[in-house]
C-alpha cells in the first residue's frame, strides 16, 4: 500500500476491507471447546458405564478428569509464561474472554469444592451444567456465533432437567447431552468455519 | 453543502491504519505493516502524522530484547473517524 490520494468510493471500500481484516482476529478456532467438550463428554459416558459395570468407585473418571485438567492447566500456564508468541494485536473481545475464563474457572472450582463438602453431586452437576451454559452464552454472543447461543439455551434446558432427575446416572446423561450441544457441536462448527476462512485467506494471497 | 473530508484521514495508508485500529484495542507496528502491505519507512511516517494529529497513541518499549511499537486509537481519533465516514456517506449518496 502506498501513500496516494483516493476517491470517496475507494475510501469506503478500504474501510470495509480493513475492518473485515481486523474482524478475523476475533474468530475462535473452536479447538478449546472441542477438547474441553470431549473431555467432559467422555467422563460422563464412562461414569455411566462405570455405574453399570462397577469397574471402580463412582467418581473415578471425574477424579481422572480433574487430574487431566490440572496437567493441561500447568502445561498451558508454562506455555503462556515461557514460550508464548508475541501478541501482535489485542482486541476488546479477547480481553473480555480472559476475564470471562478466569471467572468461569473460579466458579467451577467453587462448585467442585461445594460438591466435595456436602452439596449432593446430583445438584452440583446441575449447577455445573448451568455454569457451562452461562459461559457459552457470553462467548457466543461476544463472537456473534449463533450455534453457541442456541447451544447455551439447550444446555440450560438439560441443566434444569438435571435438577429434577432422580439418579446420578440420569444427571450424567443430562451432563453429556448438555456438553454435546453446548461445546462439542458448536466447537466443530467453529473449527470448520475457521479452517475455511484461513483456506480462503491463503488462496487470496496465492 | 458538503463537509470537507479530513485531509489527515483522506489518504490510503493513514485511512487503512485508522480502520484497523478502530476495530481492535491496540496493535503492534508489525501487525499494521503486515495487514496494509506498506513499507516500514512509509508506515512510520504515516503513523507519526496520525500521532501528531492526536488521532493515535504510540507506545515504544523493549520486550524480550526486541523493540515493540504499539498503536492505539484515541478518543479524538474515533471522533475524527466517525465524522470522516459520515462525510464520506454524504458525498457518495448525493
Amino acid at each position: 500500500m502506498e501513500e496516494k490520494p483516493i476517491s470517496q468510493q475507494e475510501s469506503l471500500l478500504l474501510i470495509q476491507q480493513m475492518i473485515q481484516t481486523a474482524k478475523k482476529e476475533q474468530k475462535d478456532d473452536g479447538k478449546g471447546w472441542i477438547i474441553w467438550g470431549w473431555m467432559l463428554f467422555t467422563s460422563s459416558v464412562l461414569t455411566i458405564a462405570n455405574l453399570h459395570l462397577k469397574w471402580f468407585n463412582t467418581y473415578f473418571f471425574w477424579n481422572l478428569f480433574g487430574i487431566a485438567t490440572i496437567v493441561i492447566f500447568i502445561y498451558e500456564t508454562v506455555g503462556v509464561l515461557f514460550f508464548s508468541k508475541r501478541i501482535k494485536v489485542r482486541t476488546y473481545t479477547k480481553d473480555l474472554f480472559e476475564r470471562l475464563n478466569a471467572g468461569f474457572f473460579i466458579s467451577l472450582m467453587f462448585i467442585i469444592v461445594a460438591i466435595n463438602t456436602g452439596v449432593p453431586p446430583t445438584k452440583g452437576f446441575a449447577l455445573l451444567i448451568s455454569l457451562y451454559a452461562f459461559w457459552i452464552l457470553i462467548y457466543g454472543s461476544a463472537l456473534n456465533f449463533k450455534p453457541s447461543v442456541v447451544g447455551a439455551y439447550i444446555t440450560w434446558g438439560f441443566g434444569i432437567a438435571a435438577l429434577f432427575v432422580k439418579t446420578f446416572e440420569w444427571v450424567m446423561v443430562m451432563h453429556a447431552l448438555g456438553v454435546l450441544f453446548g461445546y462439542i457441536i458448536p466447537g466443530h462448527i467453529a473449527y470448520k468455519e475457521f479452517t475455511k476462512l484461513h483456506r480462503t485467506e491463503k488462496a487470496e494471497i496465492v | 453543502m458538503f463537509k470537507e473530508l479530513d485531509p489527515i484521514l483522506h489518504s490510503q495508508l493513514r485511512l487503512a491504519v485508522m480502520s484497523l485500529l478502530i476495530s481492535v484495542k491496540e496493535a503492534e507496528f508489525t501487525y499494521l505493516k503486515e495487514k496494509t502491505n506498506a513499507t516500514a519507512g512509509n508506515l512510520s511516517v504515516q503513523i507519526q502524522k496520525l500521532k501528531d494529529a492526536g488521532y493515535i497513541d504510540v507506545a515504544k518499549q523493549f520486550k524480550d530484547n526486541y523493540p515493540q511499537t504499539t498503536c492505539k486509537i484515541t478518543a479524538k481519533g474515533v471522533e475524527a473517524f466517525e465524522l470522516y465516514v459520515k462525510a464520506l456517506n454524504e458525498y457518495i449518496n448525493r
